[in-house]
């Protein structure tokens, strides 16, 4: 769990120095959309870039305008502070307005900041749909990025290798399925502040070593003891977020456990595994394109509703937390739809907007979260 | 909402009160000055417009129009779609459907009153819309998600990865009021051969999900006429850019919002084809002369809004340009890429043609234009990237020969305040003095026109141009 808690909270974690010591390469992306086995395969870590640990915003805010969410301004102030000077490229999608606009102010800024740029920055187009034409477009997306990491890393990545590594992020979704299912059970042995570090380090840790340490961890899941009775199981939904801390809160003072979330850096799509076998680019395409629906995918709402609506009848949800990112716009109106159907099914909701980044307004959230579990109790 | 607010059917106020405004100057000039007694909080407006000559009024009858379609639309049996200022009602038209342009609906709810659309933008919020969202779509939903409009049949809209905000106003709306939805998506590139096919592949799902709402199957003799008549303004347009170059500008500041507004809301039909010809005529006659457009008579400055206009009441801000004579040489929305426009040489992939002689090169023709709307056009892609904002603003204000250029927008618009600062920075290094504004170009409580006008003419000053 160490391993897992230092991954999740340190942008310059142990296994990432590690790796750079081995003298291999590191490339940094930011969406849920960019397949990572591209890079496995490549003997590249992907990793997700991550806003933690920033202590101020001067340069985030340089270079974004005003009325633009904090977590793209916080990678940005943390490359602007050389703290990804370990990274040897990034990938920029356009996730929202705000994550893709990330390619100009990264770039920009590093015309003012020597080094910050890494040599491979690559902007990487994900379609917003999911008709044929959406998915030819994205195939021959994966199909050019290929290419560009071949060409800039000197590397060869084969069909083999590219099953293989859909091999290995196969068993580590698995297995983070597994820990879905444990946190799911009447009687939890696990908190969700623990969970949401081993799937936030997921996305950071070299994916053999990762599974090697969750494999470990779930066995020893099964050996802890119940946590306390009586805790309402809540579940944690919206803007993107990795910050452990902000489940801590949720959870601080045990009358509450974070049982299932809905968020891009939590556990979504582990029940689904890519096909090992027949072409592995489009198997990738109809994964990370297909079978996602975060609001980015326009007008599938039903399906995220559903989705919500099986964890939290699945995992015995009392009640739900929708968070959204100040200017945030996509998960912000969806929260209120949401709240609208989930409280009409009688389940509790509670919406609250915030920054991202050091939990700064950790009082006024608390109150609110205190104040809900109250009205659930 | 206030429960006044919820007493009138908008539509039906917005209508009548156009209606009634695109009369007022039948009568004679003492007529119409009297009429303006009656009227003291719609004074200023229809003086704005009325005060323009024809092209004002014709502008009224336009918008008389486009309010009487929405409000006779279902008694006619024709079917509502809710779309965005960034796609060509022109297939719409084609298929027999009532467009309805949210943004245009919005600005003219600003202008001609003086509370604005303010109420409706809060009650967008009620419904769950965030606060931070849009303005240009929030006011007029407002009034959608209330209930006090004629009902929407469906949605379509095509800024997916353009402008996230707008698309997800309109997917929100789809959700809230229950109506079926398509949004066109756009690649981060415009100009090659796959992104151009990419256009025509989502095009044609548009007109397959249109079907499907109207029951109708696409006549494609009805789109070569709709075509053929965007043909006729296109050739318009384009005389009426070349006149616009002219130093002095033979267009007055209003015809730059004529020129958009009526493409968003009759392109493709004889309303505009007229309203482009009155405009053309006038422009003729004044260079003849070597007249300035401008109510001074006297050009000072020329000014490219390298964004969108600010829709304040009264048209406060096209009257500021008219006041201290300052040619206003148009913006994002004003700006056409059809391929026989100058400018658009310089930007290799960024026109559109027409071409009417088959159902596919007709289908292309229309899928292409669509792709050239502003924003979905040059707010896609990266703005340093070729044919994207900064290529094109600098490409239009050289083809204007711009002295200084202005940003607005809304505080909504992520796409653009992204990255505003490092166009701006862009622009000041090739010579052109760029100011920001900072107000809601739909919501005069984020800074009043006062607060507003006093920053524009102190940039001006400052920067030594007036």
């Amino acid at each position: 769990m160490d391993t897992f808690y230092d991954a999740a909270t340190r942008v310059r974690n142990k296994p990432i120095l590690k790796w750079k010591e081995e003298g291999r390469s590191v490339v940094g992306y930011t969406c849920s959309y960019v397949p990572a086995e591209i890079f496995h395969a490549a003997d590249i870590l992907p990793i997700r870039l991550r806003g933690i640990e920033t202590d101020g915003m001067d340069i985030g805010d340089t270079y974004y305008g005003p009325f633009i969410c904090s977590f793209p301004k916080c990678i940005l102030q943390l490359a602007g502070k050389g703290m990804f000077d370990f990274l040897d490229g990034a990938v920029i999608t356009p996730g929202c307005d705000a994550m893709r606009r990330l390619d100009e102010c990264w770039r920009k800024a590093g015309e003012d900041y020597e080094g910050i740029l890494p040599s491979y920055f690559y902007y990487f187009d994900v379609p917003h749909k999911t008709e044929p034409h959406g998915m030819q477009w994205f195939v021959k997306e994966i199909r050019n990025l290929i290419d560009s990491v071949e060409r800039h890393f000197d590397v060869r990545i084969t069909d083999e290798k590219l099953k293989t590594a859909i091999r290995a992020y196969n068993q580590g979704r698995k297995l983070l399925q597994t820990v879905e299912d444990l946190r799911s059970q009447a009687e939890i042995k696990v908190s969700g502040t623990d969970v949401f570090a081993a799937t936030v380090a997921s996305t950071v840790m070299p994916r053999g070593e990762f599974t090697a340490d969750l494999e470990k961890w779930i066995q020893s899941i099964k050996q802890n003891k119940p946590l306390k009775n009586g805790q309402k199981r809540l579940m944690l939904v919206g803007s993107i977020s990795d910050e452990i801390d902000l489940v801590e809160l949720v959870e601080k003072d045990n009358h509450a456990v974070v049982v299932a979330e809905n968020l891009c850096f939590g556990a979504r799509y582990e029940s689904n595994q890519i096909p090992e076998n027949g072409n592995p680019v489009q198997a990738l395409a109809e994964h990370y394109l297909g079978k996602s629906v975060c609001p980015r995918m326009y007008g599938k709402y039903k399906e995220r509703l559903g989705f919500l609506k099986d964890k939290i009848e699945c995992a015995g949800v009392d009640g739900v937390i929708m968070q959204n990112i100040r200017f945030c716009d996509l998960h912000g109106a969806e929260n209120a739809l949401f709240e609208r159907d989930l409280e009409a099914m009688g389940i509790p909701c509670l919406r609250i907007e915030r920054e991202y980044g050091p939990l700064i307004e950790t009082g006024r959230i608390k109150l609110r979260i205190n104040a809900f579990l109250e009205r659930i109790s | 909402m206030r429960p006044e607010m919820r007493e009138y059917n908008y539509d039906w106020l917005m209508g009548s009160m156009l209606h009634a405004a695109s009369r007022v100057s039948n009568g004679t000039p003492k007529e119409t000055e009297l009429t303006y007694r009656y009227i003291p909080y719609f004074k200023n407006v229809a003086q704005s417009f009325i005060g323009a000559g024809e092209i004002g009024i014709q502008i009224l009858k336009l918008f008389d129009r486009y309010y009487e379609n929405i409000l006779t639309a279902h008694e006619r049996g024709q079917k509502i779609a809710a779309s965005t200022f960034c796609f060509s009602p022109s297939i719409f038209y084609a298929m027999d459907i009532v467009p309805i342009c949210m943004e245009l609906l919005t600005a003219l709810g600003n202008i001609v009153w003086r509370r604005g659309m303010f109420d409706y933008m809060d009650y967008g919020v009620e419904a769950g819309l965030p606060e931070t969202s849009c303005s240009s779509q929030r006011g007029a939903l407002g009034a959608y998600f209330a209930g006090l409009c004629e009902p929407i049949d469906f949605i379509v809209c095509d800024t997916p990865g353009v402008c996230d905000t707008n698309a997800n106003a309109f997917a929100f709306t789809a959700t809230f009021l229950d109506k079926p939805y398509y949004a066109l998506n756009y690649p981060q590139v415009l100009g090659d051969d796959r992104s151009q096919n990419y256009h025509v592949e989502d095009y044609k799902e548009l007109v397959r999900f249109m079907e499907a709402q109207t029951g109708n199957k696409l006549d494609y003799d009805r789109l070569g006429e709709v075509l053929q008549e965007v043909e006729k303004q296109d050739a318009l347009i384009a005389d009426i850019e070349d006149m616009h170059t002219l130093k002095p500008t033979p267009l007055a500041p209003i015809h730059n919002i004529a020129l958009y507004a009526g493409k968003f809301t009759f392109s493709g039909n004889r309303e505009y084809t007229r309203l482009l010809e009155m405009i053309a005529d006038s422009a003729k006659k004044r260079v003849e002369i070597g007249a300035s457009g401008l109510k001074t008579g006297e050009e000072k400055l020329r000014v490219y809004m390298i964004y969108i206009d600010h829709y304040t009441l009264d048209m406060n801000f096209w009257n500021w340009f008219d006041e201290n004579s300052v040619a206003h040489m148009g913006g994002m929305l004003s700006h056409h890429f059809r391929d026989n426009i100058e400018y658009t040489k310089a930007l290799e992939g960024i026109s559109y043609g027409v071409d009417t002689s088959s159902p596919e090169s007709m289908f292309n023709s229309i899928a292409q234009m669509n792709a050239r709307l502003p924003m979905v056009r040059s707010i896609r892609g990266p703005y340093d990237q070729p044919n994207m904002w900064l290529e094109e603003t600098l490409a239009l204000a050289k083809n204007f020969r711009a002295d200084c250029l202005i940003y607005n927008g809304t505080p909504g618009c992520r796409n653009t305040w992204a990255n505003v600062k490092l166009m701006v920075r862009d622009l000041e290094k090739h010579g052109y003095p760029t100011h920001i504004m900072n107000d809601d170009a739909f919501d005069d409580r984020v800074e009043s026109w006062v607060a507003t006008r006093e920053r524009l003419e102190e940039f001006f000053q400052v920067r030594g141009l007036l």
